[in-house]
C-alpha cells in the first residue's frame, strides 16, 4: 500500500461531511444511515493501514502537497496512530449505530456532519507530525465538541458548553502563545525537526514554551485544574457523542501532550514539566474518583470515574519510561474499550427509561438483563478487577510507578481504587438487588456492540499478551524519538 | 476587591513569566530556517507572486483545509444550536429611503470587489477568507437595510457543501495524478501558466482554491447572519 494513501483517513470524513447537505433531503433514516456508511468505510480505509503498518513495521509517512517536511506538512502515521485511527473508526461506527436509535432530537443533518468531523479532528491529531496542524486539528475536535455538548437545546446542556467553549477557548490560546514561542526560538514547525533543534534552544523559553503546549492541551485532556467542564459536558451531550469524549477524543489530547513532551526530552528543564504533569495528574486520579462517590447521577458517576481514569494514563504517559509509556498506552486502549462500554449502555438505559438517575437502575437485572450484565461487566473492569482487561494496564502503571521513584503517586492511585470500587459496588448492588419489575425488550444491534465490547474485555483479561505486545510496539512510537525522527525524511533547509 | 486584586496579581506573575520566555527568543536574528525556502524557491515551485497565499495554500495547504472545516463547524453549529422548525425575521423598522437606495446600489459593488479579492489571492494581499468576508458583509447590508430580506437558504447551503467537496476532490484528483493529496497538478503535473507568472492565468491551483474557499466562506457567514437574526415562531 501506498503511504500516501493513508491521506484518505482525513479525506473521506471531510468530503463526507461536506456531502451532508445535499442529502438531507430524502429524510432522517438516509441521513443516519449515510452516517453508518461513511465510518464503515473509515473502518475499513484504518483497518487497512493498520494492518499494512504492522506487516511492514514502518511507519505510513503522508506528505501533503508532495513538499517533503519540514516545508509541507506530513502526516505520521505509525504504530500508535495507526493503532488508535482504528480504535476511533471503530468506536465511531458503534456510535453511529447507536445514532439511529439515540438521537431523536433536530436537526439530523447538521449532527451528521459535527459527528464525522469530530472523528476526522481525533484522527488528525493523533496522525499529524506539525505542531500547528496539531492546533488545527485541536480546534477542529474542541469546536466540534462545544456545539455537539449544546446540541441538546437544554438549559443544563448550554450551560455545560459555554463552561467549555470559555476554557477550551483560553487552553487553545495558549497553545496558540506557546508555539509562536517554540516557532520563535527555532524556525521551524515540525516536529521531528523541533526534535532535533530543541537541544540548542534557551533553557527558558523551551521550558515557557513546553508548559504552555502542555498547559493548552491540558484541557481537552481534562488534566486536574482545567477539567471541570468535562463533567457537566459528559451528562449534557447526547449519549453516542459521551462515548465518543471518552473513548477517543480526551485520547487524542493525551497522546499529543504526551508525543510534544518526548519530542522535547532535550530541552533543558524538561524533567520538571514532567513533574508538573505527574502531579497534575496524581491530582486528577484524586480528586475524580471523590467526586465520584457523591454523585446520585450515574451518567455523571462514570463521567468522573473516566477522568480519574484518564488521569491514571497521564500519569503513566509523564514517567519518562518506556515501561511507563507502554503501560500508559495499554491503559488508553482498555480505558477506551471499557468505558465505551459503559456510557453505550447508560446511555442506553437513559433512553429507554428516560434519565439516569441512580433510582432508574433500581432492579435493572430484572428489567433489561443484557444491559445490565454488561454494566456490571463494565463496572467490574473499570475497578481493575483479575480476569478483567484494566486489571493488566493498571498493574503495569502501578509497577512502572514505583520503578520511576513515585511511590506517592501509586499509593495515591491505589487509595483512589478503593474508592472507585465502592460507587461501582454500589451500583451494581442497586441493579441486581434494587426494586423494580417489568421486563423491557432490548435494542438487537446495541445488545450485539455490548456483547463484542463484553468479550473483548473478557479475552483482553484472560490473554492479555495479544493486546500487550501491540501496545509495546505503539508505546515504543512515542517513547523512541530517535527512531522517529529517522523515519521522518527530513529535507535539508537553514544554515 | 480582594479577588480583583489576586486577579491582578496573578496575572502580573503570568505577564512575567511569558515576557521571561520572549526574551529569551532572539530577535532581530536569523531564525528563518523554513521561511527562507519559501522566499527563495516560491515562485518556480507554486507560480505564485504572493509568498504567504502560496505557503497557505500550496506548502501548507493542509492547514488551510483544516481552517475551512473550522469555519464550516461554526456554521454548523450555529445552526444545530439555533434551529427551530419555523423561523421568521422579526425585525420591526423599516430602514430609510437612504439606506436602502444606498444598499442597492453598493450590493453589486461590494460582491463584486469581494470576488477581485479571492480570484486575485496569488497575486495581491488577501485571499480566499477576507475575499469570503467580504462577500458575507454584503449579505449582511442587505439584512439591515431590509427588514424582510431573508438569502435563498436551500442553495447557499449545498453551494457551500459543494465548494467545500471541491476543495478536497482538487485535493484527491493530486492525490490520483501526482500521488500526494493536495498536491499542485495544474502547475507541477500540467505546467500549465508557466510562462505567465505574475497574471491572471497563473499560481497552479491556488487561484480555483481560493475561489471555491470564498464561495463556502460568503455563503458560510452569511448562513450564520441569517441564523443569529431569526427568532423561532411558535405556531
Amino acid at each position: 500500500m501506498n503511504a500516501q494513501y493513508a491521506s484518505l483517513l482525513i479525506a473521506v470524513p471531510l468530503i463526507s461531511a461536506f456531502f451532508v447537505p445535499l442529502i438531507k433531503g430524502f429524510g432522517k433514516r438516509a441521513v443516519k444511515y449515510y452516517l453508518i456508511a461513511v465510518t464503515l468505510i473509515q473502518t475499513a480505509i484504518a483497518g487497512a493501514v493498520f494492518v499494512n503498518v504492522y506487516r511492514t513495521g514502518k511507519p505510513m509517512i503522508v506528505m501533503a502537497g508532495g513538499w517533503k517536511p519540514p516545508v509541507g506538512i506530513n502526516l505520521y502515521v505509525g504504530s500508535f496512530a495507526a493503532l488508535f485511527v482504528l480504535i476511533v473508526a471503530i468506536i465511531s461506527l458503534f456510535m453511529a449505530v447507536f445514532s439511529l436509535e439515540a438521537i431523536e432530537t433536530e436537526p439530523i443533518d447538521k449532527y451528521a456532519m459535527l459527528f464525522l468531523l469530530l472523528m476526522l479532528g481525533s484522527t488528525g491529531m493523533i496522525a499529524t507530525g506539525d505542531i500547528f496542524n496539531l492546533f488545527v486539528f485541536m480546534e477542529i475536535t474542541a469546536i466540534t465538541a462545544y456545539a455537539l455538548t449544546a446540541y441538546n437545546k437544554t438549559g443544563e446542556a448550554a450551560e455545560a458548553s459555554l463552561k467549555y467553549m470559555i476554557l477550551g477557548g483560553i487552553g487553545s490560546s495558549f497553545f496558540l502563545i506557546g508555539i509562536a514561542l517554540i516557532y520563535g526560538a527555532t524556525g521551524t514547525l515540525n516536529m521531528a525537526q523541533l526534535a532535533q533543534l530543541i537541544g540548542g534552544v534557551n533553557g527558558t523559553v523551551a521550558q515557557i514554551g513546553l508548559a504552555l503546549l502542555i498547559f493548552g492541551l491540558a484541557v481537552e485532556a481534562e488534566l486536574f485544574p482545567l477539567n471541570a467542564w468535562a463533567p457537566d459536558a459528559y451528562q449534557a451531550a447526547p449519549h453516542p457523542v459521551t462515548v465518543m469524549f471518552s473513548a477517543f477524543v480526551v485520547k487524542a489530547g493525551l497522546y499529543a501532550a504526551a508525543r510534544l513532551l518526548y519530542i522535547m526530552q532535550n530541552a533543558s528543564g524538561w524533567g520538571s514539566v514532567l513533574k508538573m504533569v505527574v502531579i497534575m495528574a496524581a491530582l486528577t486520579v484524586f480528586v475524580a474518583e471523590f467526586s465520584a462517590l457523591r454523585q446520585k447521577d450515574v451518567k455523571r458517576m462514570i463521567a468522573y470515574s473516566s477522568i480519574s481514569q484518564v488521569g491514571m494514563i497521564a500519569f503513566a504517559l509523564a514517567l519518562g519510561t518506556q515501561a511507563g509509556v507502554e503501560a500508559g498506552v495499554f491503559h488508553m486502549i482498555n480505558h477506551a474499550i471499557v468505558k465505551a462500554l459503559l456510557f453505550l449502555t447508560v446511555g442506553y438505559v437513559g433512553i429507554t427509561l428516560g434519565g439516569t438517575g441512580i433510582e432508574k437502575f433500581s432492579g435493572l437485572g430484572r428489567r433489561m438483563p443484557l444491559t445490565a450484565f454488561a454494566i456490571t461487566v463494565g463496572s467490574l473492569a473499570a475497578v481493575g478487577i483479575p480476569l478483567f482487561n484494566i486489571f493488566w494496564s493498571k498493574i503495569r502503571i502501578l509497577i512502572a510507578g514505583v520503578e520511576a521513584g513515585y511511590t506517592w503517586g501509586v499509593a495515591l492511585i491505589l487509595g483512589a481504587s478503593v474508592v472507585e470500587a465502592v460507587y461501582y459496588i454500589r451500583l451494581i448492588h442497586t441493579i441486581w438487588f434494587g426494586e423494580g419489575e417489568g421486563r423491557i425488550r432490548e435494542n438487537l444491534a446495541i445488545g450485539t456492540i455490548a456483547l463484542f465490547l463484553v468479550l473483548l474485555i473478557l479475552f483482553i483479561g484472560i490473554y492479555p499478551n495479544y493486546f500487550w505486545t501491540v501496545s509495546q510496539k505503539a508505546g515504543e512510537d512515542i517513547f523512541n524519538v530517535v527512531n522517529y525522527v529517522k523515519n521522518v525524511p527530513l529535507m535539508g533547509v537553514g544554515p | 476587591m480582594i479577588k480583583r486584586a489576586l486577579a491582578i496579581i496573578t496575572l502580573l506573575i503570568i505577564g512575567y513569566w511569558l515576557a521571561q520566555g520572549l526574551a529569551g527568543v532572539p530577535f532581530g536574528q536569523d531564525k528563518m530556517l523554513v521561511g527562507r525556502y519559501y522566499l527563495e524557491h516560491v515562485k518556480e515551485q507554486t507560480g505564485a507572486v504572493n509568498a504567504v497565499t502560496a505557503v497557505v495554500v500550496n506548502y501548507r495547504g493542509f492547514d488551510t483545509l483544516g481552517e475551512v472545516t473550522v469555519l464550516f463547524i461554526a456554521s454548523t453549529g450555529v445552526g444545530a444550536l439555533l434551529w427551530r422548525k419555523k423561523k421568521k425575521r422579526t425585525a420591526r423598522t423599516e430602514g430609510s429611503v437612504v439606506l436602502t437606495t444606498g444598499t442597492s446600489l453598493l450590493f453589486p459593488f461590494v460582491v463584486l470587489f469581494g470576488a477581485y479579492i479571492f480570484i486575485h489571492g496569488h497575486l495581491t494581499p488577501g485571499g480566499g477568507f477576507p475575499g469570503g468576508a467580504t462577500i458575507a458583509t454584503a449579505f449582511l447590508l442587505l439584512y439591515m437595510a431590509f427588514v424582510t430580506y431573508e438569502i435563498p437558504h436551500k442553495v447557499f447551503e449545498k453551494t457551500e457543501g459543494l465548494a467545500g467537496m471541491g476543495y478536497v476532490a482538487v485535493g484527491l484528483i493530486g492525490l490520483a495524478i501526482g500521488g500526494y493529496f493536495l498536491f499542485d497538478w495544474i502547475w507541477q503535473t500540467w505546467g500549465w501558466g508557466q510562462s505567465n507568472i505574475g497574471r491572471l492565468f497563473s499560481g497552479g491551483f491556488i487561484p480555483i482554491i481560493y475561489t471555491l474557499i470564498g464561495i463556502k466562506v460568503g455563503t458560510e457567514l452569511s448562513g450564520i447572519i441569517d441564523n443569529m437574526l431569526k427568532e423561532g415562531v411558535s405556531e
